[in-house]
């Protein structure tokens, strides 16, 4: 489903974000990207749904070569890839359910078609009941999940989440970590990059390491290797 | 575009406004006001114009004759003038219809050019009136004529006539430099005050990238937003001027009677043509202007 040969990154300073990466992610898979700080995690995804460009190498989504996109394919990209962030990144001016309805208003969906998956998505995430408060009525742990429902009420085949549990407790990062896995259950691809070790180390899933932009490990049912 | 989408646009531009309420009011106020100064010195400059062109019509050569030319002179005289190729008009006035002129002008008083009448008393000299093909170049043709043969002498206001050109060039020259420089600032203050509503709007804008809306689709609500304050915007301005025009116009017409002015339903229809597609035009321009550096995520 996800295949990258030979990635390389650069930013503008010439520091090397990453470096000639090669993976491959077959559907239904759940994969931790773990690492130090600046290790290339974000790097990485942020090439994953095309926000930034490599400067060599390929990614290949659904057998497509994202990396030669032309612009306006870049939205059909992302509607079949769900982002999830640190930060949440909710609009406080709205309520949940517009936040999550959000997704599908900007695809173009029919007030039918909101209305029956918007609940869905929020039953999922366990917040039926807050559909009409604010954001900042809610907790992190809370808002993390408004944030996780907004990223699959489209059912993308790919969910991507960044440091999803950065900004929470760990008893509440257990529970959004538990959310992504019956989302991987019912069918998705899920990708997470965390430092979380006690988390990677329950789940016993794919561990991928990245150590100063490079692949240092890929192990099935891994634990966090502190390669730092 | 879809109705369904359209509406969507119609909708988010409208929440948006009222969102940013002040901010609103105030892209609103700035295109009201610049667009008010650019419609009043438009008015100003079309009038002045029209003075000018009043004036310039009204400006002309009188030459007089000279008393002791004869008759053959005076033939050749008329000859040179008619294919003088700067002179555009050549028109006779005996002295008879100058004295007839010189009546009516004084009106109730004409009575006091009695026994001047006739062939012997009439003190009058006959005359040529000359306009120029451009007016500007009256100085020169008169100075020219002046020593034609058979010419007692030659007058053309000489000491109000270019001053007033200049005086009337000037105000034009100011009025377009004036009006060039202010749409800019319109523009350029919109470009800002809508960028302000959209910099609010840039989480807003990078989510609805992240979850993978068109750039079409994130513009539209924008575009909308932009163009309805700008026609509102233009809108006060059109109404402002109108009632503002009309009692200048009344004030004018009662106090200073020799100024030709353009009536005021001319003025709006202009006015509407011209401040309407501009404040519609300078809103989408900020829009798109300021959305363009948000889309890249």
């Amino acid at each position: 489903m996800i295949e990258i040969y030979h990635l390389h990154k650069e930013y503008e300073q010439g520091v090397a974000a990453l470096k000639d990466i090669n993976l491959t992610i077959d559907r239904g898979e759940f994969v931790f990207i773990v690492g130090a700080s600046g290790a290339g995690k974000s790097t990485l995804l942020k090439l994953i749904i095309r926000e930034i460009l490599p400067n060599k190498g390929s990614i290949k989504i659904f057998g497509r070569d994202i990396v030669r996109l032309k612009n306006r394919e870049i939205p059909l990209l992302r509607r079949n890839i769900g982002m999830v962030f640190q930060d949440f990144r909710l609009l406080q001016d709205r309520n949940i359910f517009e936040n999550v309805a959000f997704t599908l208003r900007v695809t173009g969906a029919s007030t039918r078609e909101i209305r029956k998956r918007v609940p869905l998505a929020l039953s999922l995430v366990g917040l039926k009941e807050k559909a009409f408060k604010k954001p900042n009525e809610l907790s992190g742990g809370e808002q993390q999940r408004v944030c996780v429902a907004r990223a699959i009420v489209n059912r993308p085949s790919i969910l991507l989440a960044d440091e999803p549990t950065g900004n929470l407790d760990p008893g509440t990062s257990m529970e959004i970590m538990n959310l992504l896995h019956d989302i991987n259950v019912r069918g998705a691809t899920v990708i997470v990059a965390t430092h979380a070790k006690d988390l990677v180390d329950h789940f016993q899933k794919r561990v991928v390491v990245l150590e100063y932009g490079s692949l240092v490990s890929d192990q099935e049912r891994g634990v966090y290797i502190n390669a730092r | 575009m879809r109705v369904r989408s359209l509406c969507y646009f119609l909708e988010e531009a409208l929440k948006s406004i009222l969102r940013n309420g002040w901010m609103s009011i105030a892209s609103v106020g700035v295109v009201a006001i610049t667009l008010l100064i650019l419609g009043s010195f438009m008015i100003i400059s079309i009038n002045v114009n029209l003075f000018t062109e009043d004036v310039k019509e009204q400006v002309q050569i009188v030459l007089y004759i000279d008393e002791t030319a004869n008759e053959e002179t005076r033939l050749e005289l008329e000859r040179r003038l008619v294919s003088h190729p700067d002179l555009e008009e050549v028109r006779f006035v005996s002295k008879d219809e100058a004295m007839e002129r010189l009546k009516q002008k004084m009106g109730d008083q004409a009575y006091l050019l009695e026994g001047y009448e006739g062939e012997e008393d009439n003190p009058l000299r006959d005359s040529y009136e000359l306009r120029t093909t451009v007016p500007e170049d009256i100085t020169a043709v008169a100075q020219q004529i002046k020593n034609y043969p058979g010419v007692g002498y030659v007058d053309y206001g000489s000491g109000i006539v270019e001053p007033l050109f200049q005086f009337t060039g000037l105000i034009r020259l100011i009025g377009l430099a004036f009006m060039a420089g202010l749409a800019v600032t319109a523009v350029f203050l919109i470009a800002h005050t809508i960028r302000l509503t959209v910099y609010i709007r840039r989480k807003e804008i990078m989510i609805m990238k992240y979850v993978g809306a068109t750039d079409w689709f994130i513009r539209w609500p924008f575009i909308f937003e932009g163009s309805f304050l700008g026609m509102t915007g233009a809108i006060i301005p059109v109404l402002i001027i109108f009632y503002g025009y009309q009692a200048a116009v009344l004030w004018i017409q009662n106090n200073i009677h020799f100024i030709p002015l353009i009536p005021p339903q001319e003025i709006t229809t202009e006015m509407i043509k011209l401040l309407l597609p501009l404040g519609v035009g300078l809103g989408v321009l900020g829009s798109v202007i300021s959305v363009r550096r948000f889309l890249k995520v």
